[in-house]
């Protein structure tokens, strides 16, 4: 309370006026745009249309083309758990079928659920001490518990990043690179030798070389 | 002649030297040693010192073989004048081009001059640590090589003492395997780290941030299996064979409609040698000479005078990339050939960059389109424009190289291109559904 009477409204009528001369941070959207930075991208944030649905496709193209790994998607199954990467690229066009028809309100079946089946982590344990809990030798673990259960089970990614620290997702990123390391159970029992996932393209490539230039196949 | 060519005799052999004495018995040291292994280690140990020894391999002008020519003295220098508490030195064994043997066959015939130049490296630089990576499907290769690390810890000539120097060189053998792109430099770093295979933006070089971020050397195989030789017969002796820009001998991997092999031979021999050494070609006549492996040039017949180098064979658009020289007959379609190529170098891509994700395909697909008689008109633009594009924009120099088989078939074969952009014709009858031009023959091949 001010001494002299009004002086409160004559203080509040000069904020007011400053501002009506102040420039304007309002722009008439969307004739005319606002000037960011040529790399901004926006927020990063899932949209719903005009029905209230959720835009996103589940598609993960996103996830899978971010170079840096930053989007990742994770989501609720039907059973009331949380997930991060249901699994291996391969099936996110399953995924994205089966989200479809889950939006649209019917019940599908959870197909993905065997997959978080827990891995036995005895032998995994025993791999991880041998490199000393060290995701610097992260290759090396994924390929060793490769050769252990025959492929990479979504249990076992989960608890080398658990032990190691390591992100989830960067020891994804390296396992999904190499091509011999796997994420589906071997056909056979048995896992091939070492080159044989790369070897059959630079097979290809050889033949391949040899057809065009009209050379007689080579043995190998 | 065992795992190599013939060459002339007035040709020295600084790599395969003592391949034929280990004949047989590439793991004996007692045997290698007699031959002269290890000498060059001793005398840079005992006379040189490292900055005499990086001072050697400098005034050699030795470069490196992995592709890129980078002078080596230099790469160990900056290395070297790197602070850091530990430094690495890898020896790039990897050989990423399926068709290329040149590296494994050196080593499985002579394992000892690796081990003597990388141990060479590391005392140079002053790194501790050495790592040789090879495949791993190459077991036979893997267990050679570590048997012959270990025999030369053993002899002391590396391991906690070197020579009796004090100095401490570990020499380790790690295999990898899994994708075309190893071969690159950062890639290999990252695999040996454990982390997915994807270029680095370089600048930072691996000499100032390499494995572990730490500084780094990474060499090709042949580049430090040359530093025994130079450090022993004396930089002026190494100066003196093959040109002058680029001395010294490499390994080429040759083939040809009449023969097929690899072969030691002096930098700056022209490609009609070295064409001659692959057995000619045949009946046939000679339509193009593929240099440089999977991203390499396509390069016509009247420049077969061009010496095999690092500067002349970049200014005609090849490069030495993974020591590949393929001999293309007549049978050969340019486009078909470019188009296999570039095919082969979008599927490795490592998909990180937008040239290298969409870019190669992309160059493909219109290569693609004017080999299977689906052309639009702009495409010989539309091809040069995006070749443009990903060589300005690439992150790596993987999809720099991998415009050349395209572009360097536009810039010599251009009328061969234009037959199939506007006559729908492949003069050599090779692709389908284009009519069969006049000049083949059908059934010929
Ligand atoms: C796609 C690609 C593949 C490569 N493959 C190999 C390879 O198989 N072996 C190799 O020694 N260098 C390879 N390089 C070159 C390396 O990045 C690096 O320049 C070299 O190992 C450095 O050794 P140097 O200085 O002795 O040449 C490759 C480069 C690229 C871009
Ligand atoms: S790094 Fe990932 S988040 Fe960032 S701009 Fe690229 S794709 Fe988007
Ligand atoms: S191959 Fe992907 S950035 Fe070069």
């Amino acid at each position: 309370m001010s001494l002299v009477p009004g002086m409160g409204i004559v203080r509040g009528m000069g904020l007011t006026l400053r501002r009506f001369f102040a420039p304007k941070a309002t722009i008439k959207w969307p004739e005319q745009q606002a000037d960011v930075a040529p790399k901004f991208r926006g927020r990063l944030q899932l949209l719903y249309d005009e029905y209230g649905t959720l835009k996103c496709e589940t598609c993960f193209q996103c996830a899978q083309a971010c170079p840096i790994e930053c989007i990742d998607m994770g989501g609720i199954d039907t059973k009331g758990r949380f997930h991060v990467h249901w699994g291996p690229p391969e099936t996110y066009g399953e995924r994205r079928e089966e989200s479809a028809v889950r939006r649209s309100g019917r019940t599908v079946p959870d197909a993905t659920f065997p997959r978080f089946d827990p891995v036995d982590t005895g032998a995994l344990d025993e791999i991880l001490e041998r490199h000393d809990y060290d995701p610097k030798a992260m290759l090396a673990i994924l390929e060793e518990t490769q050769a252990e259960y025959g492929y990479l089970p979504v249990g076992a990614l989960k608890h080398i990043s658990r032990i190691t620290g390591a992100w989830y997702a960067s020891i994804y990123g390296t396992a999904t690179y190499y091509r011999h390391l796997r994420f589906e159970p071997p056909a056979t029992a048995s896992v091939p030798a070492a080159g044989t996932a790369h070897a059959a393209i630079e097979q290809r490539y050889r033949s391949g070389l040899d057809a065009s230039l009209g050379y007689p196949r080579r043995a190998s | 002649m065992g795992a190599f060519l013939k060459t002339p005799k007035e040709w020295p052999l600084v790599l395969t030297g003592r391949a034929a004495a280990l004949s047989g018995s590439a793991g004996d040291l007692d045997l290698a040693v007699r031959n002269g292994a290890f000498e060059g280690l001793r005398r840079a140990v005992r006379d040189l010192g490292p900055t005499g020894t990086i001072a050697t391999v400098a005034s050699s002008g030795l470069r490196g073989r992995g592709g890129a020519g980078f002078p080596t003295g230099e790469k160990w220098r900056a290395a070297a004048n790197q602070p850091a508490g530990q430094r690495y030195v890898v020896a790039n064994g990897y050989g990423a081009d399926p068709s290329v043997r040149t590296d494994a066959t050196l080593l499985a015939a002579d394992p000892w001059t690796l081990v003597e130049g990388i141990t060479i490296a590391a005392f140079a630089i002053g790194a501790t640590e050495a790592i040789v990576a090879v495949r791993a499907e190459d077991t036979a290769l893997v267990t050679l090589l570590e048997g012959a690390v270990l025999a030369a810890e053993e002899a002391g000539f590396l391991g906690d003492d070197v020579l009796g120097s004090g100095y401490r060189v570990t020499v380790t053998v790690r295999p990898v395997q899994g994708a075309y792109m190893l071969g690159e430099e950062t890639v290999l770093l990252k695999a040996l780290e454990g982390k997915r295979g994807q270029p680095e933006q370089r600048p930072p070089y691996p000499t100032e941030r390499g494995l572990f971020g730490r500084p780094t050397v990474v060499n090709n195989v042949q580049t430090l299996a040359a530093v025994p030789w130079l450090i022993r017969e004396g930089a002026q002796a190494f100066a003196a064979i093959g040109s002058k820009a680029s001395p010294g001998t490499a390994l080429v991997q040759l083939r040809g409609p009449a023969g097929a092999g690899i072969a030691e031979v002096p930098l700056g021999t022209p490609l009609a040698e070295l064409v001659r050494l692959a057995g000619g070609i045949g009946k046939r006549s000679l339509k193009a000479l593929l240099v440089g492996g999977p991203t390499g040039g396509l390069l016509p017949a009247d420049l077969l005078a061009t010496p095999y180098e690092f500067d002349a064979l970049r200014e005609v658009g090849a490069h030495i990339g993974s020591g590949s020289i393929v001999v293309a007959d007549d049978r050969a379609c340019i486009v078909d050939l470019a188009r296999l190529l570039t095919k082969f170098s979008a599927d490795e891509a490592c998909g990180k960059t937008i040239p290298c994700r969409i870019g190669l395909r992309r160059l493909y697909e219109i290569g693609d389109r004017v080999a299977t008689g689906t052309p639009k008109p702009t495409d010989a633009v539309l091809m040069e424009d995006l070749a443009h594009d990903i060589v300005a924009s690439g992150l790596c120099e993987h999809e720099r190289l991998a415009t050349l088989p395209f572009t360097s078939g536009m810039r010599y074969f251009r009328s061969e291109l234009d037959d199939h952009l506007l006559r729908s014709t492949c003069p050599a009858g090779v692709c389908h559904p284009i009519a069969v031009g006049a000049a083949a023959t059908p059934g010929s091949r």
